[in-house]
């Protein structure tokens, strides 16, 4: 399998008042494509920064960030728009759905930036990830009118529509209760399974992290921990949850 | 191309949805958007209705499309009147048919009206000097009844001058001369002095003249604005212009036509002239007598007016309306004598306002004289020449006119016609005819031009003999300057004044100050205005073209003023709306920062976000522009059915009429809807371009 992100010796600083926050510090990974990755952290740990670089929604201080071979840190605002827009798919913890408009219509947005399908073709693909995720009764309804569960479907809906290389969720359950939480990661990882797209997540839920095929954990904006299992990771993220499930 | 075409859709669904999601948002900017719509489409669209009908009226009437004046006077025409009240200079057109000939060719002029006006005083007589007239008349026909009952008025003035004098005599320190005075009004009331009165009758009129006359106030002195023209081409050519009273001078012949407001305004009996000027102020502007301290006012000074009516009448007419008043009013205290009844009389109120207006015209009027100068008589001007000499002549006046749609318009009343030759003899030019009487008085007295260098030689100088030893005693020792003169003759020669008559020739051919160019299409005034420039420099004459609205003077320049003062209302108030809208539109990016960070996280462009802000904007716009843009239509329109009232003589001078009928013009929307489509993208622009740098990164932070 290639390499669809590759992340080299990258640093990202943020100026709050005279100080200089670093947030990463000399960071270097890759993932394949196709992977199922969790990043765990505490709070602070820069675990959002380098999903923020990965999504090209940033770029780094120093270092280099290539997604699907383009290296971000040269790229302008229109070319990094266009990145998002071809090769990425966003899932965010409040579901950032656009509220005037319908299920059908949220999940169609991104194919109609993209502007290369017909308008049979792009209904045809909404209506079937639509059923994919299992809201096909729900496609005329505007977001204030469905679940959390639902609205974090329809998220996941318009992530994947047009099949991107890669979809990065940021605590996709964080605002979800632990049934529909978990219901929202089979999904994620059935669609990783049958479309064969890379999902990078963050999250603190133990739960969560025990899905992913790996887990990379941040302290202080440095991986300590990047491999398969979660042996060590949840009691470093969580030590009372994971008191609760040795008792 | 087809992807933004294709995002366009979803651009103008977000956009149309957040208008309708954002109510508040929404109703607010859209009510300041059609508020301020409407007020541009009712502003613009009553403005231009007023413009329109003061150009109708102001071209139809006086100034046509186009004037043509010398560029060598030190002042502007302006035909309505300018700032100051002196006779302005506007310089010559020396030879009128040479103009007539250079313009008249030129296409879409339908005529050429010469023009010049000139201020002149009318001097119609006081009362005693008309009574005086009329008693001259009576002598001449040796009409004794006639000559007794004008004896008698005669007395009755000089009794109730008495009356004042001896009241001014206890008010002055200078007594001598009232005591004079006082004695020519006791010598006029005694019997001797109409004694024999037919055999003296000359002498005793010129002391009726000179020694009486003069010591009644009020000499009738009235000033005429006169505008000489062709009085046949002025009348067709000036579709506003009609008759009155009397009628068009003749075709050749000379004369004055007064116009209605200055002879109804200026001319009526001051008494009859308060009672209408009340009257009007009841019935057009809607004061009432009962609580309205200056009409109050107004009819107190009124009753004070009384002897202006007693100076008019007989003895007869005295005797009369004292039994008509006291039944009138009825009143039967023995002290009452009729000035105390008139003055009673014409103390009105609110209750018996009506009644004694009607009872005024009906009873009172017959017996007095209604107006200073009636149409029919002949009446002695006088102007100021050029030279600054002072030029006197008969003229009759033919009747009164108005100008339609204008009739109780100041408009109307600001000048008097009169054919050009009586015109060019006031301003100080002479006729031909004039030229050739000089010509020949000239060679019989056997006078000489002298030039102004020569003139100190020809007077003083030993060579010179211009006035023999011996006729310089004649002419000092008893001298008399009635000598030779008829008086008697005087309304002969009034009478002539009327026969006087011209040849069209000699009317073209000479001075005018200005001249009326008169257009088919008016809509052409800017390209025929260049025509006649372009003829006027090919020939070398130095006069200018201006359009109607600069010649028309201060009207002119009003309604510019008042464009202005409403631009500047409407450009405060949308620069309000621009605030509001800014503001607002700012506090709305604030609220769906989120949003669109998301929408720029998943891949819309800066462009997408700016179109989207512009499109909500615009869309309000248009939808609150054309709801203001109908509502003020509708508005304009309904005014336009029902016609807006003039309630006050400054209004009515600006509407040009009693009404203004307004009405919408595509024009108007046009400009609206322009206006409200700039004001929008710029109060747009700053929180679109607020909204575009939102970053894309924004999206990733959670909202709780």
């Amino acid at each position: 399998m290639g390499a669809i992100v590759e992340i080299e010796d990258v640093t990202k600083d943020y100026p709050l008042g005279k100080l200089v926050v670093q947030a990463l510090r000399g960071v270097s990974l890759r993932i394949d494509k196709g992977e199922f990755t969790t990043i765990a952290g505490p709070s602070g740990s820069g675990k959002t920064t380098l999903l923020n670089l990965i999504g090209c929604v940033d770029i780094p201080s120093s270092g280099a960030v290539r997604i699907a071979g383009n290296m971000t840190s040269n790229m302008s605002d229109a070319a990094l728009t266009n990145l998002r827009l071809q090769k990425l798919g966003f899932i965010f913890q409040s579901f950032n759905l656009i509220p005037v408009l319908d299920v059908f219509q949220n999940v169609e947005f991104p194919l109609l930036l993209q502007g290369d399908l017909s308008k049979g073709e792009r209904a045809k693909r909404v209506e079937d990830i639509l059923g994919r995720v299992g809201l096909t009764d729900q496609i005329k309804q505007r977001p204030n009118e469905l679940s959390g569960g639902q609205r974090q479907r329809v998220a996941i809906a318009r992530a994947l529509v047009t099949n991107p290389a890669i979809v990065l969720a940021d605590e996709p359950t964080a605002n979800l209760d632990s049934v529909t939480g978990n219901t929202i990661i089979e999904l994620m990882k059935e669609l990783n399974a049958t479309a064969e797209t890379t999902f990078i997540f963050s999250t603190h839920d133990p739960k969560v992290m025990r899905q992913a095929t790996r887990v990379i954990r941040l302290v202080d904006g440095q991986i300590v921990h990047d491999g398969k299992g979660t042996e060590g990771v949840i009691e470093a993220t969580d030590p009372a949850l994971a008191r609760r499930e040795e008792e | 191309m087809g992807s933004l075409l294709v995002s366009m859709r979803v651009v103008f669904l977000i956009a149309m949805r957040n208008l309708t999601s954002h109510r508040v948002k929404s109703l607010i900017v859209g009510s300041i958007m059609a508020f301020g719509t409407m007020l541009l489409v009712v502003g613009t669209s009553l403005l231009d209705s007023v413009e329109e009908s003061m150009e109708k009226v102001v071209t139809a009437s006086l100034t046509g499309q186009l004037q043509i004046y010398s560029t060598e006077g030190r002042d502007e025409l302006s035909l309505f009147g300018g700032l100051t009240a002196s006779r302005p200079d506007i310089g010559e057109i020396e030879d009128f048919s040479k103009l007539k000939e250079l313009v008249e060719p030129i296409d879409n002029v339908e005529a050429i009206v010469p023009m010049g006006i000139t201020i002149a005083t009318g001097a119609g007589g006081n009362d005693i000097d008309s009574t005086l007239t009329e008693l001259r008349r009576a002598v001449d026909k040796r009409d004794a009844k006639e000559m007794k009952k004008l004896e008698g008025q005669i007395v009755q003035l000089a009794s109730l001058l008495e009356d004042e004098y001896e009241y001014r005599a206890k008010i002055t320190s200078d007594t001598e001369k009232l005591e004079r005075d006082i004695e020519v009004l006791q010598r006029v009331q005694e019997g001797s002095f109409w004694e024999d009165f037919d055999l003296n009758a000359n002498a005793r009129l010129m002391y009726l003249d000179t020694k009486l006359a003069p010591l009644a106030a009020d000499g009738k002195l009235f000033f005429l604005r006169l505008l000489g023209t062709d009085p046949q081409l002025f009348k067709t050519s000036f579709d506003r212009f009609e008759i009155d009273k009397g009628q068009m001078i003749p075709p050749g012949k000379r004369g004055v036509l007064l116009s209605r407001r200055a002879h109804e305004r200026f001319l009526k009996h001051r008494v009859a002239r308060q009672l209408d000027r009340i009257k009007r102020e009841i019935e057009v502007e809607g004061r009432s007598l009962e609580d309205d301290e200056l009409l109050q006012g107004r009819v107190r000074r009124l009753s004070r007016q009384y002897r202006r009516i007693l100076f008019q009448l007989d003895v007869a007419e005295t005797a009369k309306l004292e039994t008509m008043l006291r039944e009138k009013l009825d009143d039967d205290a023995p002290d009452d004598d009729l000035a105390k009844l008139v003055e009673k009389f014409l103390l009105v109120d609110s209750q018996n306002f009506d009644d004694r207006y009607t009872y005024f015209y009906d009873n009172i009027a017959p017996m007095i004289e209604l107006y200073r100068v009636n149409v029919g008589e002949t009446v002695t001007v006088q102007a100021f020449t050029r030279r600054g000499y002072l030029k006197a002549m008969n003229v009759k006046i033919w009747g009164t006119f108005q100008f339609k749609g204008i009739e109780d318009s100041d408009l109307a009343g600001v000048v008097n016609l009169t054919d050009m030759l009586t015109f060019r003899e006031l301003y100080g030019k002479m006729t031909d005819a004039q030229r050739a009487e000089l010509e020949s008085l000239r060679e019989e007295v056997g006078v000489e031009a002298v030039a102004r260098d020569d003139a100190e030689d020809a007077l003083f100088g030993g060579d010179a003999e211009v006035m023999e030893d011996g006729a310089v005693g004649e002419l000092t020792d008893g001298f008399d300057e009635f000598e030779g003169v008829d008086l008697l003759e005087r309304d002969e020669r009034k009478t002539r004044a009327g026969e006087l008559t011209y040849k069209q020739e000699e009317l073209d051919s000479g001075l005018a100050l200005n001249a009326a160019v008169i257009l088919k299409d008016r809509e052409r005034i800017a390209q025929t205005k260049r025509a006649i420039e372009a003829a006027i420099a090919k020939e070398g004459l130095k006069l200018r073209v201006v359009d109607w609205q600069e010649a028309a003077g201060i009207v002119g320049q009003l309604i510019i003023v008042i464009r202005l003062v409403l631009y500047a209302a409407i450009f405060i108030i949308f620069l309000v709306a621009l605030v509001i809208i800014n503001n607002s539109m700012v506090m709305a990016t604030m609220e769906r920062v989120s949003e669109i960070g998301t929408m720029r996280a998943i891949g819309a462009p800066r462009a997408f976000v700016l179109v989207l802000f512009m499109l909500e904007t615009l869309a309000l716009g248009l939808i609150a522009g054309s709801i203001g843009g109908l509502t003020g239509a509708l508005l304009v329109e309904a005014a336009g059915y029902y016609g807006i009232p003039a309630f006050n003589e400054i209004v009515r001078f600006i509407f040009a009429g009693p009404y203004l009928y307004p009405h919408v013009t595509l024009g108007n929307v046009l400009l609206a809807a322009a206006v409200i489509f700039i004001v929008s993208v710029i109060a747009t622009l700053y929180p679109a371009i607020v909204a575009t740098r939102i970053q894309p990164v924004v999206a990733m932070r959670g909202r709780d």
